[in-house]
This record gives structure tokens, C-alpha cells and sequence, in this order.
């Protein structure tokens, strides 16, 4: 039985004479024979193959009616309301509204809560509308004056410390990290970057530089001079002086070969430079060379 | 194609026919294949709905192929594979048996048992071919089509099955 099928071919009687008698002669042929007789007596359970129908005929029927399509266009249009609700949602609620007033400007705002902020020049400030309620905070870098309607609360947040209120007017002075704060009205409470925390009432000013208090003298006035350009300086560095200065005239101004010693303290007027040049130079003896926007300032 | 003909298989009376005439076919081979009646039903029963479903684009010449490949293709979360159990018909034909001895007749039903159960531990691919030819008197051919192999491959099957058979009834290891 050197071919795999020659078996096959003696069962489906396909051998010829010669073949048959040698496979007659095989040593399985009996057994083969056998198997070849009574496998086909052999008969399977019988199935009920009319009741097998009735319940395919049953479940086609009913099938044919539950095939209905879908609008294909449906759920295409739930997914994008879907899409463009999510977008919605992520743009309005990361959206964040900012302000910056340029040198030599200012600017003046409300918050959703109708409290008034007014940014001095050079002065950036930024909040998110939505869930205002929620998340008072706004992110201040430069110098602002905030007259807060009655009985709202929120914080300042500017890279040197948080200032938090309630129903109240202050400023905020953050610029170079120094940070100053003067409450006018109500209560503010002002915690710095080292976790310190200082509550001002009325006419109380703290200023801090690199963490350190500086121990201001209280501030007369119910409302800080730059808003009338009369800005009151209280032990401020000569070089942080002339920046503000830069900032409200939008000037260049250098300091040739002046190595100041002492803080300045005092006001200068912002609507009139040579008033302030002259201020300036009185006290620290300097003699001021102006060509276009620039301001040189010497030794005299 | 009698595409253009409404009826085909979708239609009622060419189904009903259609079923009373391969049905049986399909529900036996399932069960030579999964030795369980409930299964060889379950699956006659969704390959025929399968063909109604899809009735309008199968034409009545290749309904019988999409049948089976249905039948092939379902997969069933297998219970454990029962015994193929198979009956010899009552009614022997054999004129000869009468006549025998006692002995001889014991004989017949013992190789009948053995027959039984090596039949039921056959692999699953040889007792299909095996039964379909036995049982159902399908030719090679025909069983070629039932199962998508080549007429040379079924005879390899029936071969081996063959061999098989004999080896389980001779007790040959």
C-alpha cells in the first residue's frame, strides 16, 4: 500500500479485477471488509428537521423585520456635537483673558465680578472668565491698582507672593522681585514667595526685595499717587527708579559712572520729564543730556 | 446569474425546498463533526438564516457552498466534544445471518462495538469524510465540496481513516 488513497478507492469500488484480488490478499483485507459492511448499516440520530424549519422560519421573519438601518448620517452627527461641544468646552474653559499696558499708557478694566483694576505702564495682567465665581485669580507682572466691589474676594498672584482680598482697594507693585503692596480700603492680606504672611489694613504699605521686608513707612492718601502721575517711591533703588521712569515716558534712560548709594524715597511727577530729570538729578547730583528718547544721565 | 428574476432564494417556496433538500445533509456532517445534536441544529439553523439574510446577493448555483462555508466558518464556544454514537439500522439485509451460529453472530456484534468506538475516536477531519460517504452515500466529490478540500485530499482522509479503523479494531500499536 505504497499509494495513501489506494484504501479509499476500494471503498468507493473503483479497483479493477487485478487490483481487487491482490488487496484480497493483504493481511487487513478482513478487517477492511468488515468495516466496509457494517459501516453501512450504520445511521445517525434522526433530528425533527420540520420543527428545525418552523424555527428558522419564525427567526427569518422576525429578522427581516428587525433589519432597519440607521441614518447613516445620526451618529455622524452625534459624534461631531459631540467633538464640537468637547472643543467648546476646552477653549471657553482654558481661554484666559489678559491685559497689557504699554509704556507711557495705561489701562483700565473690570473683572466679571464688576471690581476695577487699573494697570500702571508696562504692566501685564491675565485671568481666566470662565467659572470666575470659582477661581478669583489673577496673574499680575508690573503694577496695579485694584478697587474690589463689596464683599468679593480674590488673589494676586505675581512671581514674588500672593496677595489675597476682601472687598477693598490696594496696589500691587511687582518689578524686579520686589513686591509692594498698600492697602487703602478693607483688609489685604499678602503672603510672599517664602510663605510669609502679613495682613494690611488702611494706609499700611509693605514692600519686600529677594524675601526681605523692607519696613515701609505707612502711605498717606486713599488711593496711590500714579493714578494722578504723582508716583510716590519709598526706599527704592536708583536703577529701579529710572526703569519706572523708562516705563512712563518711554524713554531710555542710562546711568553713566554712578554707583548710588542710597535708596530713594519720595514723589516724581510722570506727566512732565523734566520736572523729574530734575528732581533726580538734584538729589543724586546728575546732569541729564537728552538726543531723541534717550537720556543720558552723568556725574555733574 | 437570474438576478434579474425576483425570486431565488429569497423567495419562500425555493427556500422551504432548499432547506428540505440539503438540511439533513448539513445537520449530519455537523454532527459527525461536533458529536452533539444540539450543536449539528444550532448551527444548520443560523447557517440557514445566514443564507436568507443574504439570499438577494447568493445565486440559487452557489447557495449549497455558501451553506456549508457558513457551517465551517461558525465557531461555537466548543463544550467539551462529545462521542460520535451511532446505531446500526435494524433491519439487516444480510440473509446470511439466520443462518449462522451463535458464535458467529457474537462475533458480529463485538466487531460492531469496536467499530463504534473507533469510529468515535477518529480524528475529526477522517470521521467527516469517513461518515459522509458511509452514512449519507455522498461521493468524493461531493464531500470535497461539503468540506472546501480537493476530491485527492478527501481520499487521503477516507484512507486514513481507513488504516485507522483497523489499526483500533486489530489492536494494531
Amino acid at each position: 500500500m505504497k499509494d495513501d488513497v489506494t484504501l479509499a478507492r476500494w471503498l468507493n469500488n473503483e479497483m479493477d479485477e487485478k487490483e481487487l484480488k491482490e488487496f484480497e490478499q493483504s493481511p487487513g483485507y478482513a478487517t477492511y471488509s468488515k468495516i466496509k459492511e457494517f459501516s453501512a448499516q450504520l445511521t445517525v440520530p434522526q433530528a425533527d428537521m420540520d420543527s428545525l424549519y418552523q424555527k428558522i422560519d419564525a427567526r427569518k421573519n422576525r429578522d427581516t423585520v428587525k433589519v432597519r438601518q440607521l441614518n447613516p448620517w445620526l451618529p455622524r452627527i452625534a459624534a461631531m456635537l459631540v467633538l464640537a461641544l468637547g472643543a467648546a468646552y476646552f477653549f471657553i474653559s482654558t481661554h484666559v483673558t489678559s491685559h497689557f499696558a504699554q509704556n507711557a499708557k495705561r489701562e483700565t478694566f473690570l473683572l466679571p465680578d464688576n471690581s476695577q483694576v487699573v494697570l500702571n505702564s508696562g504692566t501685564e495682567a491675565e485671568y481666566k472668565e470662565w467659572n470666575w465665581a470659582a477661581n478669583r485669580r489673577i496673574e499680575l507682572k508690573g503694577e496695579a491698582y485694584f478697587k474690589v466691589a463689596k464683599g468679593e474676594t480674590f488673589d494676586v498672584v505675581t512671581p514674588n507672593g500672593t496677595v489675597t482680598v476682601v472687598g477693598t482697594q490696594f496696589n500691587v507693585k511687582a518689578r524686579n522681585g520686589r513686591l509692594d503692596v498698600t492697602c487703602y480700603e478693607g483688609k489685604v492680606r499678602v503672603t510672599t514667595a517664602n510663605k510669609e504672611e502679613i495682613i494690611l489694613t488702611p494706609g499700611m504699605t509693605v514692600g519686600f526685595a529677594n524675601g526681605k521686608n523692607l519696613q515701609l513707612p505707612n502711605e498717606e492718601g486713599d488711593a496711590p499717587g500714579w493714578l494722578e502721575y504723582e508716583t510716590s517711591f519709598s526706599k527704592v533703588n536708583l536703577p529701579d527708579v529710572i526703569e519706572e521712569l523708562e516705563r512712563q515716558y518711554n524713554k531710555t534712560i542710562t546711568l553713566k559712572g554712578i554707583t548710588p548709594k542710597s535708596p530713594y524715597s519720595g514723589t516724581l511727577p510722570m506727566n512732565d520729564i523734566n520736572t523729574a530729570l530734575e528732581t533726580v538729578g538734584t538729589i543724586y547730583h546728575l546732569q541729564a543730556t537728552q538726543t531723541g528718547d534717550t537720556i543720558i544721565l552723568t556725574a555733574e | 446569474m437570474k438576478t434579474d428574476i425576483p425570486t431565488g432564494i429569497c423567495e419562500e417556496l425555493t427556500f422551504a425546498n432548499f432547506f428540505r433538500s440539503h438540511a439533513k445533509s448539513l445537520r449530519n456532517y455537523l454532527y459527525y463533526k461536533f458529536g452533539n445534536e444540539e450543536q449539528a441544529e444550532d448551527v444548520t439553523q443560523e447557517a440557514f438564516i445566514k443564507l436568507w439574510e443574504n439570499c438577494a446577493s447568493v445565486p440559487p448555483e452557489k447557495a449549497k457552498s455558501f451553506l456549508y462555508t457558513v457551517a465551517n466558518n461558525t465557531t461555537l464556544n466548543q463544550i467539551a466534544h462529545q462521542k460520535v454514537v451511532l446505531e446500526y439500522s435494524k433491519k439487516s439485509n444480510h440473509s446470511h445471518t439466520d443462518t449462522q451460529s451463535p458464535e458467529f453472530i457474537m462475533e458480529e456484534e463485538q466487531f460492531k462495538v469496536k467499530l463504534q468506538n473507533a469510529i468515535a475516536g477518529l480524528s475529526e477531519a477522517q470521521r467527516s469524510a469517513f461518515l459522509l460517504h458511509r452514512i449519507d452515500g455522498k461521493k468524493y466529490h461531493e464531500i470535497a465540496e461539503i468540506l472546501g478540500i480537493s476530491i485527492k485530499a478527501v481520499e487521503k482522509r477516507i484512507h486514513g481513516a481507513l488504516q485507522e479503523l483497523r489499526k483500533q479494531i486489530d489492536n494494531i500499536r
